[in-house]
């Protein structure tokens, strides 16, 4: 199945190319629509008076003409997108707030809010990554969501309140594992390119509204009998604008729904997979049916974003989504068209063909293709922790010393100093509250202090920058404390810092640069080493390790690095390098990983955890491994 | 035409230029309204608990009215004046008012811890020593939201203060700086009265 998730961001890449060209093909269009008007508004000479009837004079090659023509549409149509490309560049949330989203907080009150953030929380440690940000669309009453970022570190979730009221838990939970597999799938990335690249071509529509809207404005003061025909012309120009403004939506949504409408089945299919009950996607889009609202969305800004939704927001000629009769179908032949309350009944095996969830193989290749026994166990992994330290992990305050008490070593040289150093530096009463935490945390295996971290990063994203500095600093002290980092260390700072850094620091969404391993090699051996010293206790047990990953890759001249030169800088730039491979050689590198990792007969949690956090990092998270369940 | 050429590319990263200093007002004044809906969380536990104080030191501090009733009389403008910001909090003077009132409340509890010195039994009382930890408790996260609130507030602030922003501030419909949330106490200006 991991050859599905890479294979299906690689094929996500290309489509960026049809849409590139179906846009060049729209800007051509657009140009020659507004050559033609232009022709038409200079050769109109105006009316016979006595006849009544109209005068041209069409001069049909005009080379100034053309290049004005060219200038302006380059102007407003490039210059539409580029903004809108820049103002994405910060991320899904721009998205979300554009579309008049609410951020909501770990520790809210509100049932159906606690009820929505958990669902989105097992899905995401069931896929492997930490919870995203989840914003509400507090006016929409329609039944709908949507997910947008560009990478799984960066994305939020959008669900109108339509939507978090009246869907059951399961039905919710289909909705969120449809909007996860788009994360999942690269989905996000072109989704969002496309809303740039759209945008351009309904500027020109918006300017030809506003201008008829000005030529009615001046016309109402004219006087009678004016042969002044510039407000003529005003409201022809007008006219013509949103003519082609049409002709721009018109392409838009071409390009929308050749690029977007098939990938909705895919994600459907992904969805069923996901859930605990196959019931639940199905149940939502009958519901969606059934109301009269719909999956519509009411805010202005819905058409730009129409092809993120999980229903079909607008009505359109080409529309964003499949029908909804055909969707409900595919995930339930029985449906009979009927939209009453229908019990739902145990899927039929006919249903399921397809989709049936295979024996559970190893886990890199379970990349991006959690399944619903993972659902179960993130359930499971959530509810183990002590409901002391979930609760102070979901306000800002407390989530801070859950980290700090996850670092408290147990020996004492090391625990005394760290505990000094929070006493003097760290803010009142956390020092008290993380010595509290202490004797809880202290029990949890690797994996659920991984569950943990994740499930701790909503409350951190809420930080003011300084809080955020203070906490950054406050960590690397508790860490260097024993003068060494340890894996758990590593992969803690790991998974904070990459979940964090889109928030408080600049960060460029990763281009894909590298096609071959082998213009990585250094990097790449910079990952094994560090994977293979992590499970050796001898040196010739770390060179074989290392060997065997290295062959996996084909780049068998790689040479063990000391661990000296593999720390944790070395670790951080190399993962920062190997995040522009192309997601097919990710594929690779992550399974050579694996085999590094699983060289020695015993692997052991804290091995797992660190090729986990790898694959977090490169955007390709490992679903937490299943009972019994092989690495590789 | 390269002239014209020239002239979109200087007109387009104009534009750029431009509609990047909206878009970061934008964003920053989002980050604080976001913040402001932490301290609100935190300030309504703190809110929350009062009453509960108030009943369990009234069994005790029976001829203690003035005291007890300033508490929640206080505590009452506070939960007013949390309504008022929160409906708004880019509305500068409901987040002063709730300033002064939080400050307020703060005093009048002080006021009432200083007074509780006198009844041991009371301070004592298992309810009691739960409430107050977890009015502490309280206080420390209302303080550290506090803290982000302000921390957001003046990067916005100087955002929208600095060249060029300034100039087309009011244009893009952030006329005036935000309000930081002080917890003035005019209690403190008052010395404590001893009565012997």
């Amino acid at each position: 199945m991991a050859t599905n998730f890479f294979e299906n961001q690689d094929r996500a890449r290309k489509k960026t190319s049809l849409l590139v060209f179906l846009f060049a093909a729209a800007v051509v269009a657009i140009l020659a629509t507004l050559y033609a008007l232009a022709v038409l508004v200079v050769g109109f000479q105006g009316q016979d008076p006595s006849t009544g009837a109209m005068r041209w004079n069409l001069d049909w090659w005009s080379p100034e003409l053309l290049s004005q023509a060219t200038l302006f549409t380059l102007f407003v149509v490039g210059g539409g997108s580029l903004y809108k490309i820049a103002q994405l560049r910060a991320g899904g949330s721009v998205v979300a707030e554009g579309l008049g989203g609410r951020l909501l907080h770990a520790d809210t009150l509100d049932p159906n809010e606690r009820k929505l953030l958990n669902v989105v929380e097992e899905m995401a440690i069931a896929s492997g990554t930490a919870t995203p940000p989840v914003y509400l669309l507090d006016r929409e009453v329609g039944i709908n969501a949507f997910a947008a970022g560009f990478t799984p570190n960066d994305a939020v979730i959008g669900v109108t309140r339509g939507c978090a009221e009246a869907l059951t838990r399961d039905e919710l939970q289909g909705v969120i594992a449809h909007e996860f597999s788009h994360i999942l799938n690269g989905d996000m990335r072109l989704n969002l390119r496309l809303i740039g690249v759209i945008y351009g071509i309904l500027i020109i529509g918006m300017l030809g509204y506003w201008l008829l809207r000005s030529a009615a404005w001046s016309g109402a003061g004219h006087r009678r009998n004016n042969r002044d025909n510039s407000g003529a012309v005003l409201l022809a120009v007008g006219f013509g604008l949103m003519v082609i403004g049409f002709l721009g939506t018109f392409f838009g949504n071409l390009i929308k729904a050749s690029v977007s409408r098939q990938r909705e089945f895919f994600a459907d299919a992904s969805a069923v997979q996901f859930t605990r009950n196959p019931d639940g996607i199905a149940g939502a889009l009958k519901k969606i049916a059934g109301l009269a609202a719909g999956s519509r969305i009411d805010h202005p800004n819905a058409p730009e974003a129409s092809h993120m939704f999980f229903g079909r927001a607008l009505p359109s000629l080409f529309a964003t989504h499949p029908p909804l009769e055909e969707r409900i179908r595919r995930l339930d032949p029985t449906f009979d068209g009927k939209l009453s309350e229908s019990v739902s009944e145990p899927a039929a095996a006919g249903a399921m063909s397809g989709f049936a969830a295979g024996p559970a193989g190893a886990a890199v290749n379970q990349i991006g293709a959690a399944t619903s026994a993972h659902v179960d166990q993130a359930a499971r992994l959530i509810a183990s922790l002590p409901s002391e330290v979930t609760r102070a992990a979901y306000e800002t305050w407390g989530a801070r010393a859950v980290i700090y008490s996850l670092l408290i070593a147990d020996e004492d040289p090391t625990r005394r100093q760290q505990l000094e150093w929070l006493r003097k530096y760290a803010d009142d009463g956390v020092l008290d509250e993380t010595e509290r935490l202490i004797p809880m945390v202290g029990g949890l295996g690797a994996t659920q202090r991984m569950t943990l971290i994740d499930l701790v990063i909503p409350a951190l994203r809420e930080l003011s920058q300084t809080q955020y500095r203070a906490f950054k600093d406050n960590v690397g002290a508790l860490v260097a404390a024993d003068r060494k980092i340890d894996v758990f260390e590593w992969t803690l700072q790991r998974i904070l810092w990459q979940h964090l850094a889109p928030v408080f620091e600049t960060v460029r969404p990763t281009r894909t640069r590298f096609r071959s391993l082998a213009r990585v090699a250094p990097a790449c051996a910079v990952v094994l080493s560090t994977l293979a010293w992590a499970g050796a206790r001898t040196r010739t047990a770390a060179e074989s390790a290392f060997a065997r990953g290295a062959n996996d890759l084909g780049l068998s001249d790689l040479r063990l690095i000391e661990p000296e030169q593999s720390g944790l800088d070395d670790l951080d730039g190399a993962l920062a390098l190997l995040d522009g491979l192309a997601p097919l050689r990710k594929g690779e590198l992550l399974h050579a990983c694996a085999v590094a990792a699983g060289a020695d007969s015993e692997i052991t949690d804290r091995e797992v955890e660190l090729v986990r956090a790898t694959a977090d990092s490169l955007g390709c998270p490992m679903p937490p491994l299943l009972a019994g369940q092989a690495l590789v | 035409m390269i002239a014209g050429l020239v002239l979109l590319g200087i007109v387009l990263a104009l534009v750029a230029f431009v509609v990047g200093i909206y878009n970061r007002l934008v964003a920053l004044g989002n980050r604080y309204k976001n913040a402001f809906a932490q301290i609100e969380v935190q300030l309504k536990r703190r809110h929350d608990l009062i009453p509960n104080l108030v009943e369990t030191a009234k069994g005790y501090m029976a001829h203690e009215r003035e005291t007890l009733d300033a508490v929640i009389s206080a505590r009452n403008q506070a939960t007013a004046g949390l309504e008022r910001a929160a409906s708004d909090p880019t509305n500068a003077e409901a987040v002063k008012g709730l300033g002064s009132a939080e400050g307020a409340l703060s005093g009048a509890v002080g006021r009432l811890f200083a007074v509780m010195e006198a009844y041991p039994d009371l301070k004592a009382n298992q309810n009691m020593m739960q409430l107050s930890e977890e009015l502490t408790s309280t206080e420390n996260k209302v303080s550290f939201a506090r803290q982000a609130f302000n921390d957001a507030v003046t990067a916005y602030n100087i955002y929208r203060q600095s060249f060029p922003t300034v100039v087309l501030a009011g244009m893009f419909g952030h006329p005036s700086d935000a309000a930081l949330l002080e917890f003035d106490s005019e209690a403190i200006a008052e010395a404590p009265k001893v009565s012997f």
